[in-house]
C-alpha cells in the first residue's frame, strides 16, 4: 500500500485498492461465503404441522355446526370462545408452516441419499480417469510440439491444436452427440453394412451407456492438458537433451530424468485443469444425455436448484464438489512440488 | 532444427501418433460442419439428401438464437467493463507487494480460475438473490467476471514484470504529478495488454456455458440457448452455428499464429 501510494499518489492508490477489494469481496469471497452459509441451514417442512392444521379446521367446522344448532346464548358464548381459541391456534401454526424456522447444521451434507453419494463418488473417479488418460495421451503430443519438431512444423501443429481448443465446448460435445446418436454417424455406417437396421429402430443405443459421457468428456477437455505441458516444455534447453544423449543416456532415461522433471509444473497445471473441468462439467453430461440421465454430479446440483428448488441441498452438493477439487489441487501441488505462482502462468 | 533424440523408427511412430491425434480432434468437427449442408432435417452425413444452404437461411430467421447472440455480446461487454479494471488493479497491487503478503493476495485472486465453473455460477446466484436480483444477464456478468478478471490480471502481471520502473520514478523526479505519470507512462505501457485482455475476456465470456447456465435464470445467451435446443432433438441449424464458429476460429487462430511469428526457441 505504501509503495503503491508512492508510485501512483494517494488518490489513485486508493482507487486501485478499492477496485481490488470490491473484486475480492463482491465477486469472490462473499458469494462463496453465501453459498457455504446456504448449505449449512434448512427449513423443516414439517408434515405434522400441516396435519395439525387440517385437524384444527375439522374441529372448527364441528364447533360451528354445534354452535349454529344451539339456542342457549350462554352455551353459544362458550362455543364462540372455543372457536376463537382454535382459530388463534390455526393462525400461529399456519405462520409456522409458511415460514418454518431455520435450523443450522450439517444435515444437508449427511442427508445425501445413497444413490446421490454413489454418483458423487463415480463422478470423481471418472474425472480422475479422464485426467489420467488425458495425461498419457497428451505427453507425446506436447513433447513433439515443444521439442521434437522444426519451427515450421511446430507452428502448424499449434494451429491444429488451437482451433479445436478454441471452438465452443458445446459444439465439441454436439459433434460427439451426432456421432453416437441413434441415427448418428456410427449407426449410419453400420447401417450401410447391414449390421444394424435403422428403419426398424434396430440401432445400437450408444448414448444410453455412461461411457458416452466419458468419451465426449475426454474429447472436450484433452487439450487443457496439452497447452500447459507445451508451455513448460518449450522452456527446456534442447542442449540438455543433447548432452544427456552424448553422455549415453537412453531415450527412456532422458524422458525420465531430464524432460519429465522439467515438465512437472506443466503436468500439475494440466492435471488440475482437466480434473477441475471434468469433475465440474455440466455441459458434457447434460448434452450427451439430453437432460435425461443423472449420471454426473453436476446434473444433480442443477436439479436441486432448478427442479427441486432446494437451494440449501444444492449448495451443500456444490460445496462438496468444491472441497474435492480444492483437495485435488493441494495434493497435486504437494506431489509435484509446485507453488500457486507456477500454476497460474 | 529439431533434436534427434530418437531413431528414425521412433520418429515415424511419433509422427503417425500426432497425425492420428489431430485426426481425432478434427474428424468430429468436420462431420458436424458437413451436416450443415445436408438437406435432411436431421443432422447427418451418412444419409445424404443433397447440398443445401437452407439451414443458413433458417438460422438468419431464428429470432431466439439471434436474441441470444445479442445477449451474449451484451454480457461479454459487461464482463470486459468489470474484469479489465479489476484485473489491472489487482496486478498493480501485486507488483508492489512484498513476497509474503503478495502470495496470499495472489492465491485469493487466482482462485476463481481453479474453481469449477458451476460453483462460480451458483455462488453468484445465491449472493445476488440476497439483494433481490434474480438470475439473469446481470448475474451472469458478475459470475463470469469473477474468473475472467483473474485471467486479465495474469496477463497484466506478465506485462508489468517487464516494466522498467525507473521511467516512472524519473518522471516523478522531474516534477510530473502521480496522475500524469499513470496516464502518460503506465497506461500507454499497458495499452496493448488491455487490448489482449479485452479480447480474451470477450471470447471467454462468449464461450462460457458452465457458469452461465446457473447464473442466467430465465434469460439466455447464444450458448445456453444452443444447449437447451439440444435437449429437444438435433437440428441442422445448430450445425450452421458450428460451421460459423469453426470458420471464425480457423481464421483467427491462423492470423494469430502468423502475427505472433515463429515461436521462439
Amino acid at each position: 500500500m505504501g509503495s503503491l501510494a508512492r508510485a501512483y499518489g494517494r488518490p489513485l492508490a486508493t482507487l486501485i485498492t478499492g477496485i481490488t477489494l470490491l473484486w475480492i469481496l463482491v465477486l469472490i469471497l462473499v458469494p462463496l461465503g453465501a453459498m457455504v452459509e446456504q448449505s449449512l441451514w434448512w427449513r423443516d417442512s414439517k408434515g405434522d404441522v400441516s396435519l395439525a392444521i387440517d385437524r384444527l379446521y375439522n374441529d372448527i367446522s364441528l364447533i360451528e355446526l354445534d354452535r349454529n344448532a344451539e339456542t342457549d346464548p350462554a352455551k353459544q358464548a362458550a362455543f364462540d370462545k372455543a372457536l376463537a381459541e382454535k382459530q388463534a391456534e390455526v393462525a400461529t401454526l399456519e405462520a409456522e408452516e409458511k415460514n418454518p424456522p431455520k435450523t443450522y447444521g450439517f444435515a444437508n451434507f449427511t442427508r445425501m441419499s445413497a444413490l446421490h453419494f454413489y454418483i458423487f463418488v463415480r463422478t470423481i473417479l471418472y474425472a480422475l480417469l479422464v485426467t489420467a488418460l488425458a495425461l498419457v495421451v497428451c505427453y507425446p503430443v506436447a513433447y513433439v510440439v515443444a521439442l521434437a519438431s522444426g519451427p515450421r512444423k511446430a507452428v502448424i501443429l499449434m494451429v491444429a491444436l488451437i482451433v479445436p481448443y478454441a471452438i465452443n465446448e458445446l459444439l465439441r460435445v454436439y459433434a460427439w452427440l451426432m456421432i453416437l446418436d441413434y441415427r448418428g454417424v456410427i449407426n449410419g455406417i453400420l447401417g450401410w453394412f447391414g449390421v444394424v437396421d435403422l428403419d426398424n429402430r434396430g440401432w445400437i443405443p450408444f448414448l444410453e451407456n455412461p461411457s458416452a459421457v466419458f468419451l465426449a468428456m475426454i474429447y472436450t477437455y484433452v487439450l487443457f492438458m496439452v497447452f500447459p505441458m507445451v508451455n513448460t516444455l518449450e522452456t527446456l534447453d534442447r542442449n540438455q537433451i543433447e548432452a544427456a544423449r552424448d553422455l549415453g543416456a537412453s531415450t527412456a532415461r532422458i524422458h525420465r530424468r531430464v524432460i519429465i522433471p522439467h515438465a512437472k509444473p506443466g503436468i500439475a497445471v494440466g492435471c488440475i485443469m482437466t480434473f477441475m473441468l471434468s469433475a465440474g462439467s455440466y455441459s458434457v453430461p447434460a448434452i450427451m444425455t439430453r437432460g435425461q440421465g443423472g449420471d454426473w454430479f453436476s446434473q444433480l446440483v442443477y436439479r436441486q436448484f432448478y427442479e427441486s428448488n432446494n437451494w440449501n441441498m444444492g449448495s451443500a452438493y456444490a460445496v462438496s464438489l468444491l472441497v474435492v477439487c480444492t483437495a485435488f489441487i493441494l495434493i497435486m501441488m504437494r506431489l509435484f512440488g509446485v507453488g500457486l505462482r507456477d500454476i497460474a502462468k | 532444427m529439431s533434436t534427434a533424440t530418437e531413431s528414425a523408427g521412433a520418429r515415424l511412430v511419433l509422427n503417425i501418433y500426432i497425425g492420428l491425434f489431430v485426426l481425432y480432434l478434427f474428424l468430429p468437427l468436420a462431420v458436424m460442419s458437413a451436416a450443415a449442408f445436408n438437406s435432411y432435417d436431421y443432422p447427418s452425413v451418412t444419409q445424404w439428401r443433397g447440398f443445401t444452404l437452407h439451414w443458413f437461411v433458417a438460422l438468419a430467421n431464428d429470432q431466439r438464437l439471434l436474441q441470444g447472440l445479442v445477449n451474449s455480446v451484451l454480457v461479454a461487454l459487461g464482463v470486459i467493463a468489470v474484469s479489465i479494471p479489476a484485473g489491472l488493479s489487482g496486478a498493480l497491487i501485486l507488483t508492489r507487494l512484498g513476497q509474503r503478503s503478495g502470495t496470499f493476495l495472489y492465491s485469493v485472486l487466482v482462485s476463481p480460475v481453479l474453481t469449477p465453473g458451476i460453483i462460480l455460477g451458483i455462488s453468484s446466484l445465491i449472493f445476488w438473490r440476497e439483494f433481490g436480483v434474480p438470475g439473469g444477464l446481470f448475474v451472469a456478468v458478475m459470475a463470469q467476471s469473477s474468473f475472467i478478471a483473474s485471467y486479465a490480471m495474469l496477463l497484466f502481471l506478465a506485462r508489468l514484470q517487464r516494466q522498467d520502473r525507473t521511467l516512472e520514478e524519473a518522471a516523478l523526479d522531474l516534477g510530473a504529478s502521480h496522475t500524469m505519470v499513470f496516464r502518460r507512462i503506465t497506461l500507454p505501457f499497458l495499452a496493448p495488454t488491455c487490448f489482449t485482455a479485452a479480447v480474451v475476456a470477450f471470447l471467454q465470456s462468449f464461450e462460457n456455458y458452465n457458469t452461465t447456465v446457473f447464473a442466467i435464470g430465465g434469460e439466455w445467451t447464444l450458448v445456453t440457448e444452443i444447449a437447451s435446443r439440444l435437449r429437444f432433438g438435433l437440428s441442422p441449424v445448430i450445425n450452421v452455428v458450428g460451421v460459423i464458429f469453426v470458420v471464425l476460429t480457423l481464421v483467427a487462430a491462423t492470423g494469430y499464429v502468423l502475427l505472433k511469428g515463429k515461436p521462439k526457441r
